[in-house]
């Protein structure tokens, strides 16, 4: 699955990067293994101020992975 | 309703005449113009702002707060114009106009769409100074500022 990364987390780690989502993942268990494998970016990825997103929708913490193909990470917003 | 994401700088006054121009009799327009700043919030020198945005979503957020204007507020033309890119300090990062019958509305509607455009539209603002890069992120009077047009609920 592609996972997508927008402002300070797209700073950190780049674009976006391909992991394997095993089915049943949850957004929670995958914001801890991303903050695993990348300690740099750890404190951004568990803060709970960035918030993922699945299909262009906004999903909770509790989302399960299907045969879905990429994941949005958005930290906190700040336009105007 | 018009609303615009541009990667370009665009000239104010110009998009101020073009909604004025399109009125049909109302007598009251408001608008407001924010400009990327020279200092940052803790006073180094910017050099540049970059606005990130989403491909999809963030126009999206800017209609769907264009549209809750409408809704909310007895504004009869409203145009939203929201830069992504970079921007250098001094150019300007977002237009609202709103027009209405009485001023009372088109002063709320033009408020009310900052304030959800700062913490609901879908940018990532950073500024780039003399003494690095730094993601600004919504303060708490930003939230403040927003949380002024929630709903109360029945008591």
């Amino acid at each position: 699955m592609k996972i997508i990364f927008f402002g300070k987390l797209r700073d950190a780690l780049g674009d976006q990067s391909d992991l394997a989502v095993a089915e049943g993942e949850t957004v929670a268990q995958l914001r801890r293994r991303l903050a695993e494998l990348h300690p740099v970016a750890s404190r951004d990825l568990l803060n709970p101020g960035v918030r993922a997103c699945v299909d262009d929708m906004i999903v909770g913490e509790d989302f399960i992975f299907g045969d879905h193909d990429r994941v949005e990470f958005f930290p906190p917003l700040s336009g105007g | 309703m018009e609303v615009r994401l541009v990667g370009q700088p665009f000239v104010a006054d110009r998009e101020l005449a073009e909604f004025t121009s399109g009125l049909d009799g109302e007598g009251a327009v408001v608008s407001f113009v924010g400009i990327a700043r020279s200092l940052s919030a803790t006073g180094e020198t910017v050099e540049r702002m970059v606005l990130e945005s989403h491909p999809r979503l963030t126009l999206r957020s800017m209609e769907q707060i264009g549209q809750a204007a409408i809704d909310r507020f007895a504004v009869s033309a409203l145009r939203i114009v929201h830069r992504f890119g970079t921007l250098l300090p001094g150019e300007p990062i977002v237009f609202v106009a709103a027009a209405s019958d009485h001023r009372r509305a088109a002063f709320e509607a033009a408020d009310y769409v900052m304030d959800r455009l700062k913490t609901d539209a879908l940018f990532w603002k950073r500024e780039d100074t003399d003494s690095g890069r730094r993601w600004i992120e919504p303060r708490d009077d930003d939230h403040v500022a927003r949380d002024r047009w929630s709903e109360k609920c029945p008591e």
